[in-house]
């Protein structure tokens, strides 16, 4: 086992330090976690078991899997440690989960954060609001004041890891390095539970331990892997299992924001910016802006294939597929579409698909 | 019913006549002939007459989604088509089953039915070609995504407004001036420019409208109950969402209040015998043929009043139209916190003396159907039975008579 992996393994079982500063859960990767670490809270994400299935009496049968796992989690007491939950606008689903949740088990802080879906001057300047608003009743029921310079501090911690996290993909670029890309997404996820500074350090030294490896040659096809949530990496496992190389991911629980972000003389401002303008997810409004990054992720890291993957009952990616698997098709790319229960697992039906798929592409010249 | 190519091309080659429409508008006048309710044939015309203008374009067509304020697009003299409306109408027909077969070859089954069946009459060229996509993205991400996919299908400019969560001074500025920036952008894309008294008075049409709606609501309070709740989940919510600010949509009102007020004078309900008074909550219902509100009234139990003719928003001020249009897209209730549409749902139960709520769970409704469990537990600890009624608004294939009778037996047992 390398180094980078044994660094990766004793992320995994580290607990979480009860003196890490209050618990917030959060949902969305679209929130600026530097607000709540300005104030020395410690934001983690919500990412339930898959095998919790306990809110099929409280959610309708045809709704996110996700959701109905998080609410189930909750109602069973896997979240009874936080002392604050933030919930994003960002669709559907967890609009109602925030209802949901509130109604049924709701901890002593919740906050419903607004996200606009444009792009424009006027829907910058309103998250920006939005957030001040939110930072304001952080401040409030916390009892904290969250300054300027607590801020920048944040956002050049954040920036930090960002940075490291650039370094990452780098190598993942170059070749394969002895990291797959499930343990990136590993990586990630341990990233939105350890306190920050703490996961800094030990991404610090995975990035310096891997840059030390050589490469391995990349084996079989390089496919994008994109969409929604994926519960764990069984998905992307899979691919590799079957003899695929995951060469980039665009996922909600991968990395969409790893550039700098600068502080400028307004923080809020700069991170309403930097979040809203980041590579955008299905829920945003401009397709062809998430298109064409798309797009440009294939080429990048010339991939000669596209999966996507979008959980059941996820309407901003189910409706988004088509357009993209024809946008991609026009430049000669095949793409495939596989749905996904929040079961931990792949359907046999999926497993055979994605065994096609990679054989096809064996073949295959763009 | 098989049509073979040929004649499904004759068929639409009709559909996109104006001619059709105006031929129409005679025979189904005799058809109606007998029929009492002046507003059902002042319906029948109204979308005679928006659906000839829209394919014989007689002005620039806006295709917009439900809860967009036509307003705006009344004000700018252009032609407003509403899909999800002519989708309900197709399913009304019972000619739902093509379209959504052939829109589930792009899009999956999972999503809103209606959605599915109006992207199959796009594909299948039987909608008349927007100029202009104008939507809003609320009540859901359905509508977000389907109205945006269908501009670059058409190649059209698609302007969208979002609304934010909040009614809050802030929220105002912000979707005041996102209507600011469509109206503007409208007029660029459309090559109009705004008459602000046209405007002006597509808001008092609105307005005239609306107070003929809150006497029809007031109405509708009497015992036995004066109007049908299948005909208020059908048509009256349908000129809710399509004509307000068109002298036909006041129109339509009026006759609707006189019609009612007529039946209210004379006791008359719209079952021969009312025991029961339902509640039907969600914007739809299912509209190809079933059953349900004929099992409802046999077990005298009438749908008194539906969720989609609410009255939410304020009066408009003429004299401030963006502002207005703001108030009335921030007021919805369907939109924003659940907890605004269970106040009004609670208020709705306490003023129509409702003995039991139904909450129609359409299928692929995520944004409805995922409060319903809040929703019926907030009732039930007011000791209103209530139950969940699984189903599909415009998709036959996904009806079932003998489950949804149980639901709708074990609701009427909770009752008795």
């Amino acid at each position: 086992m390398s180094g980078s992996k044994e660094i990766l393994k004793h992320l995994r079982a580290e607990e979480l330090d009860p003196d890490g500063g209050p618990l917030i859960g959060w949902t969305c990767t679209y929130l600026p976690l530097e607000i709540l670490e300005a104030g020395g809270l410690h934001p983690c994400r919500i990412l339930p078991e898959p095998s919790s299935d306990g809110a099929d009496a409280y959610l309708d049968p045809n709704f996110c899997p996700l959701v109905k796992t998080a609410l189930g989690a909750a109602l069973e007491g896997a979240y009874a440690s936080l002392e604050g939950l933030v919930i994003l606008n960002t669709c559907d689903g967890m609009r109602r989960l925030y209802d949901a949740w509130k109604h049924y088990c709701p901890p002593s802080f919740t906050f419903f954060l607004d996200l606009p879906r444009n792009i424009t001057p006027r829907s910058l300047s309103y998250f920006r609001d939005t957030l001040e608003n939110f930072k304001k009743t952080v401040e409030g029921h916390f009892h904290i004041r969250i300054t300027r310079s607590d801020l920048v501090q944040a956002l050049e911690e954040s920036n930090e890891i960002r940075a490291l996290f650039r370094r990452l993909l780098i190598l993942k670029g170059r070749g394969d390095p002895p990291l797959s890309q499930g343990d990136i997404l590993d990586v990630f996820f341990q990233g939105w539970r350890l306190p920050k500074r703490r996961f800094r350090e030990a991404l610090r030294e995975m990035v310096d331990q891997l840059e030390k490896e050589p490469p391995r040659p990349s084996q079989g096809p390089k496919v994008v892997v994109t969409g929604s949530f994926l519960e764990g990496r069984a998905v992307i496992d899979l691919v590799e299992e079957l003899g695929g190389d995951v060469a980039g991911s665009d996922l909600c629980t991968g990395g969409r924001l790893i550039q700098e972000v600068s502080p400028s003389s307004d923080p809020l401002a700069a991170l309403s910016e930097a979040y809203l303008t980041r590579p955008p997810c299905a829920r945003m409004q401009d397709m062809e802006r998430r298109i064409s990054f798309i797009m440009g992720e294939v080429q990048e890291k010339g991939a000669r294939g596209v999966i996507f993957h979008a959980l059941k009952f996820c309407d901003p990616y189910l409706y988004e597929a088509p357009a993209l698997g024809e946008a991609l098709r026009q430049i000669g790319i095949p793409f495939l579409f596989i749905e996904g229960d929040y079961r931990g697992r792949v359907s046999g039906g999926a497993r055979t698909r994605v065994q096609a798929f990679l054989e096809m592409l064996e073949g295959y010249e763009p | 019913m098989n049509l073979k190519n040929g004649n499904r091309g004759f068929i639409r080659g009709l559909v996109h006549r104006p001619l059709t429409y105006r031929v129409l508008r005679p025979l189904l006048d005799l058809l109606t002939l007998r029929e009492e309710n002046q507003a059902f044939r002042i319906w029948i015309h109204f979308i005679l007459e928006v659906t000839r203008k829209a394919y014989g374009r007689k002005g620039p067509v806006v295709w917009m989604n439900a809860f967009t304020p036509t307003e705006m697009v009344y004000g700018l003299g252009a032609v407003p088509f509403m899909p999800e409306i002519i989708a309900s109408l197709v399913a009304y027909m019972g000619q739902s089953r093509r379209p959504i077969a052939l829109a589930d070859s792009r899009v999956s089954t999972d999503v809103c039915s209606f959605y599915r069946c109006a992207l199959g009459l796009v594909l299948e060229g039987y909608l008349p070609k927007p100029d202009l996509i104008l939507s809003t993205s609320y009540l859901c991400d359905g509508a977000n995504k389907f109205f945006h996919d269908l501009s670059r299908i058409y190649g059209c400019p698609h302007l969208m407004l979002d609304p934010p969560y909040n009614d809050d001074p802030q929220g105002r500025r912000y979707m005041v001036g996102q209507i600011r920036d469509a109206a503007e952008e409208m007029t660029r894309i459309l090559g109009l420019s705004w008459n602000h008294e046209a405007l002006a008075r597509a808001l008092v049409l609105s307005n005239q409208a609306r107070r003929y709606m809150v006497g029809i609501n007031k109405l509708r309070r009497a015992a036995p109950s004066p109007f049908p709740g299948s005909e208020g989940l059908s048509y009256l919510a349908g000129m809710n969402f399509y004509s307000l600010g068109s002298s036909m949509g006041l129109t339509f009102y009026g006759y609707l209040h006189q019609e009612l007020k007529r039946r209210v004078a004379r006791n008359r309900g719209y079952l021969p015998q009312e025991v029961y008074r339902i509640l039907w909550l969600h914007h739809i219902r299912p509209y190809y043929r079933n059953d349900i509100f004929d099992f409802l009234g046999r077990q005298k139990a009438a749908v008194s009043f539906e969720e989609p003719n609410y009255l939410y928003w304020p009066y408009l001020d003429p004299h401030k139209p963006w502002e207005a249009l703001a108030e009335k897209i921030l007021s919805n209730i369907w939109a924003g916190p659940l907890e605004r549409r269970i106040r009004a749902i609670e208020q709705i139960v306490e003023d129509y003396g409702i003995d039991g709520v139904i909450h129609f769970s359409h299928w692929g409704c995520r944004q409805s159907c995922g409060g319903a469990g809040v929703i019926g537990d907030r009732l039930k600890d007011k000791g209103i039975p209530y139950i969940i009624l699984p189903g599909d608004g415009a998709d036959p294939d996904n009806y079932s008579p003998g489950q949804t009778r149980t639901r709708v037996q074990a609701l009427v047992e909770m009752l008795g």
